[in-house]
């Protein structure tokens, strides 16, 4: 009987440490979701509050479907997060090895590398803002000076540049995540393979190619795990730096959710295109945690 | 100083069982050795002993109690690690204390009893440092001067020499046992060495796949192993076992070569029946090169073997050779040095050669 | 046989000479953006916005810092104080209940084999994946009927469930750096489970946990989306929500804004300085092993 009784408080022991985490979650993160669905499926605005009864089933998602604004946005978003991440991972990649091949100074570097990852993306955004800016930025000013140039480079107002320097803020924010992952991968790294391969007859970059990187993918899948939970950040980034304009040049999913629920106040629509944001993070994350648990098994079985 | 009792002790993960309803007594101040192959249960058996695992099955009793629910901190047992777990943080000497401590002793009588281990283990100068800060064999005593620290009713050492390297686990084998006949308690050992358990064990528990196979002092193991896997098990190198077929008083082997039965046990033999003859390599020595080998011819065979290789290890040769087509190791005791492909006459101690049922791999000594 | 070994060594001296520029380009990049934003918090607006543009500072001044705090001449009217009292408040509370939570969530995954546990863990980072914006739309209508806008303790709540997924990410971890032998050992003589982690296991636990603790302070420190719809007034704006509220007052007071960006990244720098190997290690420890 007591032994009944103690495994049944030990086999509880786990739930009970995670009952705060899980209530917490619970209340903050579900229920709001839950009602943000419910909302969704109404004409919500808030300017008039009891709109929130006027319940319309699927059409502010189908609204969506057809609302070229929406479209755009979303394209956009996909084609900024293509490129970023592609670009974060491949800079961080080089960066890795770089400094991996650097024996002086090395702890310095590692430290300086990992500064833009605790900028606020407020801050990131603003200080391109800065830099970016047509008339008073240094970008200009230097280009100027230097003669490359004659005339105002308009980064943060052209359609294409706008999109190129908020890339170029998110990339410059988010690549010593993967740096320094990749890094870690790099120093975990047993030396044995790779000079087994050299003996049997491998360069360098077949070297890379089959052993370090497979190697290095389950690092890279963390990487990826983590940015992808923050993928959202790069709101911040774009709401300072142009604000989603001039005229939604570059306005991303988030700025348009942003725009439609606070500025127009049209929450049922906003709760929608935000309920389409949301999924659109989840199955990037979990894709991608996914990976990382087929390859920490993979790598498991090689350690 | 008490007794620990297994009363048909099973464990179980989910529907899989690792140990099967193992039954086994030790005595009093006894040193028992459990040893076997990895995964054999052996550790498992420990942790169960310890508590550190649930039992799922039968009873555990430390003294008279009952320890089956209790949880370690109640069975006034120590353990000593593999990996001597001994804690970062605090210095040596905080180390050794660490459990008078949570027991609510007074720094006194802790300070006492930290000495008194540290003066046995020879870690006195040692008591400010770190545990990084030490080499792996101090480490070691670090570890077990933390059990001995409290008294227990019984020491568990649970592979302890695994890490150290082999001039290393020599010397601490030495000290183990000189723990053991300076304080007097019931000790379990665990290890996969079979030579660490002879020279250790007032009796060793051979154990695989989670059954006991045999229990007994060292030279009972040795002597007379009740199967052919502990047979081959214990000793080292291990021994020879050649298939047969019994045929009137002789052996008949794979090739027709005959050995004769040995005497002892002509009559639990029967006509035609599958065994296996087992030989320790000192039981088998080229002729003039044996070692203790019987005067009375009754009890010796003789056999024409061809050398394949020999090892020299010094006084002795390790020398292989083949027997009906198998591999056979042979000890040849002297300096003399022996080429491959000579051809000597071997003598075989039959008084000391053994034969198990081919069928049930039983000793055919034992009923 | 010199040339041969003379021309390897050239080759050698050349690929490290261009190791090095590389890498001295890359610290350029990452440090210029950065450097130049301190620079101008410390020079008048004359100086930033000048054209040809003055490289090398010809005026030092802290004027900008004692206007946006209120003090000196030219008074901004910006309540920045206000705003740092309040990312202070909310960050460091955050942080101290998010760490709780996640001690006990760390160490229940971290040693522990249950059902679910893969789902739960699974759960939590998933949960975390909500876009911040896409949070505020529902926490916004539901904080309103709380009357928990424009408060601290709204956006402690919601920074509370922001860091938890990651902070108990990170210390399981830590804790499975340390190995289950030592709490065994501790319990084998005379703890119970619970005085061997706060004995052991804690004590060993503790640089990682302070360094999941920066983690989650710097998330809240830095994070915009839902501060600046569920702050208001000064009683609650942090400082991301100021510094944007700055730009888009008092857009060509670029000396004054960086002044305020200095004022947000130095804590954060301070704080990334001492903890970045501890960070690095309990991501991939658990990330890697499993």
């Amino acid at each position: 009987m007591i032994r009944i009784l103690r495994t049944k408080r030990q086999a509880l022991t786990p739930f009970l440490l995670l009952t705060p985490a899980l209530l917490t979650m619970l209340f903050v993160v579900a229920v709001p979701l839950i009602f943000s669905f419910y909302t969704s499926m109404t004409g919500y605005r808030l300017t008039r509050p009891e709109t929130i009864e006027n319940f319309v089933w699927f059409r502010n998602y189908l609204r969506l479907f057809e609302n070229s604004d929406f479209w755009a946005a979303f394209l956009r978003t996909i084609i900024f997060l293509a490129i970023a991440l592609n670009v974060e991972f491949l800079l961080g990649l080089g960066i890795a090895l770089l400094i991996n091949k650097i024996t002086w100074g090395q702890r310095t570097l590692r430290t300086i590398m990992m500064f833009p990852m605790m900028f606020s993306p407020i801050l990131v955004g603003f200080q391109f803002k800065f830099i970016f800016n047509d008339n008073i930025g240094i970008l200009n000013n230097a280009l100027q000076s230097l003669g490359l140039s004659t005339q105002a480079i308009p980064w943060l107002v052209d359609a294409n540049l706008a999109m190129f320097s908020i890339i170029f803020a998110e990339v410059w924010m988010s690549t010593s995540v993967f740096a320094i992952l990749l890094l870690a991968g790099l120093f975990a790294m047993p030396r044995d393979p790779i000079e087994a391969a050299r003996v049997d007859g491998c360069n360098s970059w077949q070297v890379f190619r089959h052993i370090t990187l497979p190697f290095l993918m389950p690092f890279a899948f963390i990487a990826m795990t983590i940015r992808s939970l923050d993928v959202a950040r790069a709101y911040d980034i774009v709401a300072v730096m142009t604000g989603g304009g001039p005229a939604g040049r570059t306005e991303l999913l988030w700025t348009l959710i942003a725009r439609v629920g606070y500025d127009n106040a049209r929450m049922g629509q906003a709760n929608a295109m935000a309920y389409v944001s949301t999924i659109l993070s989840i199955a990037f994350t979990y894709y991608f945690y996914t990976k990382l648990v087929a390859a920490r098994r993979y790598m498991g079985g090689a350690q | 100083m008490a007794s620990i009792k297994l009363n048909k002790v099973v464990k179980a993960y989910g529907k899989v069982k690792v140990v099967h309803g193992i039954d086994l007594d030790i005595g009093h101040n006894e040193f028992v050795v459990l040893v076997g192959p990895s995964g054999c249960g052996k550790s498992t058996t420990l942790r169960m002993i310890a508590g550190l695992e649930d039992i799922s099955g039968g009873e555990v009793l430390i003294g008279d109690r009952i320890v089956n629910d209790l949880p370690p901190r109640k069975r006034n047992i120590s353990m000593v690690f593999q990996n001597y777990a001994l804690y970062p943080h605090m210095s040596v000497g905080d180390n050794l204390g660490f459990g008078l401590k949570i027991a609510g002793q007074s720094p006194k009588v802790i300070a006492e009893r930290v000495d008194e281990a540290a003066g046995m283990l020879g870690l006195s100068e040692l008591l400010d440092r770190t545990p990084a800060e030490l080499s792996g064999g101090q480490r070691q005593r670090v570890a077990m001067g933390r059990a001995i620290v409290r008294h227990p009713d019984a020491f568990l050492f649970d592979e302890p020499l695994s890490n150290l390297d082999a001039k290393l686990r020599g010397q601490m084998r030495a000290e183990i046992k000189k723990l053991h006949q300076t304080v007097r308690t019931t000790i379990v050992y665990v290890t996969h060495d079979q030579i660490e358990a002879m020279t250790l064990a007032d009796r060793i528990v051979v154990m695989r796949d989670g059954h006991i196979e045999q229990v007994g002092t060292p030279m009972q193991v040795f002597n007379h192993p009740v199967n052919t896997f502990v047979a081959s098990f214990i000793g080292s190198p291990p021994m020879n076992q050649l298939p047969g077929r019994i045929e009137g008083a002789n052996v008949v082997l794979a090739d027709d070569s005959r050995v004769p039965v040995p005497p002892r046990l002509m009559d639990r033999v029967s006509e035609g029946q599958a065994v296996i003859l087992g030989i320790r390599p000192d039981d088998i020595s080229p002729l003039g090169h044996g070692l203790g080998m019987p005067e009375d011819a009754e009890q010796v065979a003789t056999l024409e073997l061809r050398v394949d290789l020999a090892e020299p290890l010094g006084m002795e040769s390790l020398i292989y050779t083949s027997i009906a087509g198998q591999e056979v190791q042979a000890k040849l005791y002297g300096p003399r040095i022996v080429q491959p492909g000579e051809v000597l006459t071997f003598q075989v101690a039959l008084a000391r050669a053994h034969l198990f049922d081919a069928a049930s791999s039983r000793a055919l000594e034992v009923a | 046989m010199s040339t041969i070994a003379s021309r390897a060594q050239v080759r050698r001296r050349i690929r490290a000479v261009g190791l090095w520029l590389t890498t001295f380009l890359l610290m350029i990049i990452i440090c210029l953006p950065g450097l130049w934003v301190v620079l101008s918090a410390f020079r008048p607006n004359r100086e930033i916005l000048a054209k040809p543009p003055i490289w090398v500072p010809e005026q030092l001044t802290l004027n900008n810092f004692g206007k946006i705090f209120g003090f000196g001449a030219e008074q901004v009217g910006i309540p920045v104080l206000a705003y740092f009292t309040n990312s202070m408040i909310i960050a460091m509370t955050s942080t101290v209940i998010a760490l709780i939570i996640g001690v006990g969530g760390g160490y229940a995954f971290a040693r522990f084999r249950f059902r679910f546990k893969n789902g739960l863990f699974l759960g939590l980072m998933l949960f975390r994946a909500v876009p911040g914006i896409a949070l505020s739309l529902p926490i916004f209508i539901l904080w309103s009927r709380l009357g928990l806008i424009d408060a601290q303790l709204g956006l402690i709540i919601v920074y509370v469930s922001l860091n938890v997924p990651f902070t108990i990410w990170l210390i399981d971890g830590f804790f499975r750096q340390i190995p289950i032998s030592l709490s065994e050992a501790a319990q084998v003589d005379g703890c119970t489970r619970w005085q061997a982690f706060w004995r052991i296991e804690f004590p060993l636990a503790r640089s990682g946990i302070a360094a999941a603790g920066v983690f989650a302070f710097l998330t809240s420190w830095n994070e915009y989306a839902l501060a600046s719809q569920l702050t208001r007034t000064t009683d609650s704006k942090t400082l991301p929500v100021g510094l944007m509220d700055f730009t888009a007052q008092f857009t060509i007071d670029w000396a004054g804004m960086s002044a305020m960006a200095v004022i947000i990244i130095v804590p954060a720098l301070i704080l990334t300085f001492l903890v970045q190997k501890h960070l690095i290690s309990g991501l991939t420890f658990g990330g890697v092993k499993g």
